[in-house]
């Protein structure tokens, strides 16, 4: 397990993502309204450039309790491959089309105005 | 064994778009529709949606919520498209245009003429000359048969030149039409394949009245595997198989997975129609078999094993030929179809062989 910091707090705004090079790795850092996540920069459809996707926007559902109208949900959660547009939950690396597949997640820590990312870990 | 990596690989890519624009035709274009192309050369363009150039974007239908996917990925000059090719292992490319796959459903037909020689112009004055990896579909003005068969008249010896692309998004009568005849003729002449490539387009004309659809999902996925069935259906029932016998004919951006669908059907038909189609002296299978499949967007079933059933069903070992469809947004990197579990021999035929007998070329892209 190795702890590598990635850049310092004020590089990471609410809401901004970017990707980092952790331990040969590269990784997608997301800040969502303070909370932080970690995604790797590979989506496992054709190994596009995931987390290179400009902006984390919000996706669509529909369901019974919304008499199968769509709703616009998870605001600021999703992340689309650029390559494709598989779509992403970001805080719990959920593919939306394919629910089998989550991604594993990186565990980001911001440690006083350091923003450190976790790498080499058992797979979360 | 170990699966032969992507850059040991010969990759002949069928089917990749540069953008052209109307300024850039415009010194391409007879007058006096240079007027008309300089006149929308500063129109803010939508993905593929120019008016009076390439009316109708299938982008503007449907609500338009925000993603990160990029949807409207663009080539601008062959150096861009050299590097970028490179970065998923293509080594020959057969380049097709952007807004001209919506050629055929302009109503004026000296001014689809007129477009069609300025890019065909433009794409080897600007493109296929420039790079030996960037090799040319000429685009065939279904509007102006006569003028399309000059075309590929004018571009036959070309070395850069290896194709005739078939536009089908909007196209009325379909290809099997004998008013359609003076560009097949041609193309035979020339030995130059025909290769057939929709787009999404709502029109009036079958099968693109696809109004009726709510969605993107389901206009995208008809307008282009429909248009190709409709085509290649009309290709046979007028009998442009047995009429051009050395004609070698292929159709892209459809997958692969309705060629044992129509081989079935057809054949099904013949059993109790032959005497409509009686100058077809074999199975319609028989000619569907021959025409040149290529694999974007191919299908990801969950065993992808499947798709070599797929592909033996229309005994397509020889026919299936690797596209990517780059840049657009439905694009295949090669590590896709490199996944399935082809044989080596068939991996190196769907890769690239395939292709080089298609388009008549050695492995450097020279034409032989």
């Amino acid at each position: 397990m190795t702890e590598v910091v990635v850049g310092r707090l004020a590089d990471f705004p609410a809401g901004t993502h970017k990707v980092v090079e952790a331990a040969g790795r590269e990784i997608g850092v997301f800040n969502i309204d303070g909370r932080f996540y970690g995604l790797p920069n590979l989506c496992p459809h054709q190994t596009g450039p995931l987390c290179e996707g400009r902006k984390v926007t919000g996706t669509l559902t529909a369901d019974c309790d919304s008499d199968w109208n769509p709703r616009w949900v998870m605001d600021g959660e999703v992340i689309a491959c650029p390559w494709h547009g598989l779509e992403y939950h970001v805080p719990t690396g959920r593919c939306l089309a394919y629910p089998a597949i989550t991604l594993r997640s990186y565990p980001v820590t911001v440690r006083g105005a350091d923003v450190v990312v976790t790498v080499g870990g058992r797979r979360a | 064994m170990a699966r032969t990596s992507l850059s040991d690989l010969l990759i002949v890519d069928a089917d990749v778009h540069v953008h052209e624009s109307p300024g850039a035709l415009a010194p391409y274009c007879d007058g006096p529709w240079d007027v008309a192309l300089r006149n929308v050369a500063d129109v803010p363009e939508r993905y593929l949606d120019i008016p009076g150039f390439s009316p109708g974007g299938d982008g503007t239908l449907t609500a338009r919520f925000p993603t990160s996917h990029e949807g409207t990925r663009m080539v601008h000059t062959p150096e861009q498209m050299v590097a970028e090719l490179n970065e998923i292992h293509i080594d020959l490319a057969v380049l097709f245009p952007d807004h001209l796959l919506k050629l055929a459903v302009l109503p004026q037909a000296g001014y689809a003429a007129a477009l069609a020689r300025a890019y065909n112009a433009w794409l080897v004055d600007q493109w296929t000359s420039r790079h030996a990896a960037l090799l040319g579909a000429i685009v065939a003005c279904p509007q102006d048969p006569e003028d399309a068969a000059r075309e590929i008249e004018r571009y036959a010896d070309d070395p850069s030149i290896v194709a005739v692309y078939l536009p089908c998004a909007g196209l009325d009568p379909l290809w099997g039409h004998r008013r359609y005849d003076p560009i097949f003729d041609a193309a035979q002449n020339a030995g130059l394949p025909v290769m057939l490539h929709s787009v999404t387009v709502t029109s009036p004309v079958f099968p693109f009245n696809n109004h009726g659809f709510d969605t993107e999902f389901a206009r995208h996925a008809t307008s282009h595997t429909f248009a190709i069935l409709a085509n290649l259906v009309s290709m046979v029932s007028t009998g442009v198989v047995v009429r051009y016998p050395e004609l070698r004919i292929a159709v892209t951006e459809a997958g692969i997975s309705w060629m044992p669908f129509i081989c079935n059907r057809l054949d099904k038909e013949y059993l109790e129609r032959r005497r409509e189609v009686p100058f077809l002296t074999e199975r319609p299978s028989h000619y569907l078999k021959k025409v040149y499949v290529a694999t974007q967007p191919i299908e990801e079933p969950e065993r992808l094993g499947d798709l070599i059933t797929l592909m033996e069903l229309y005994e397509g070992e020889d026919t299936t030929i690797y596209a990517s469809d780059w840049p657009h947004h439905d694009f295949d990197h090669p590590m896709k179809v490199n996944q399935v579990p082809f044989s080596e021999a068939q991996r190196r035929k769907v890769f690239g062989e395939n292709s080089l007998a298609l388009f008549g070329i050695d492995r450097t892209g020279a034409r032989r």
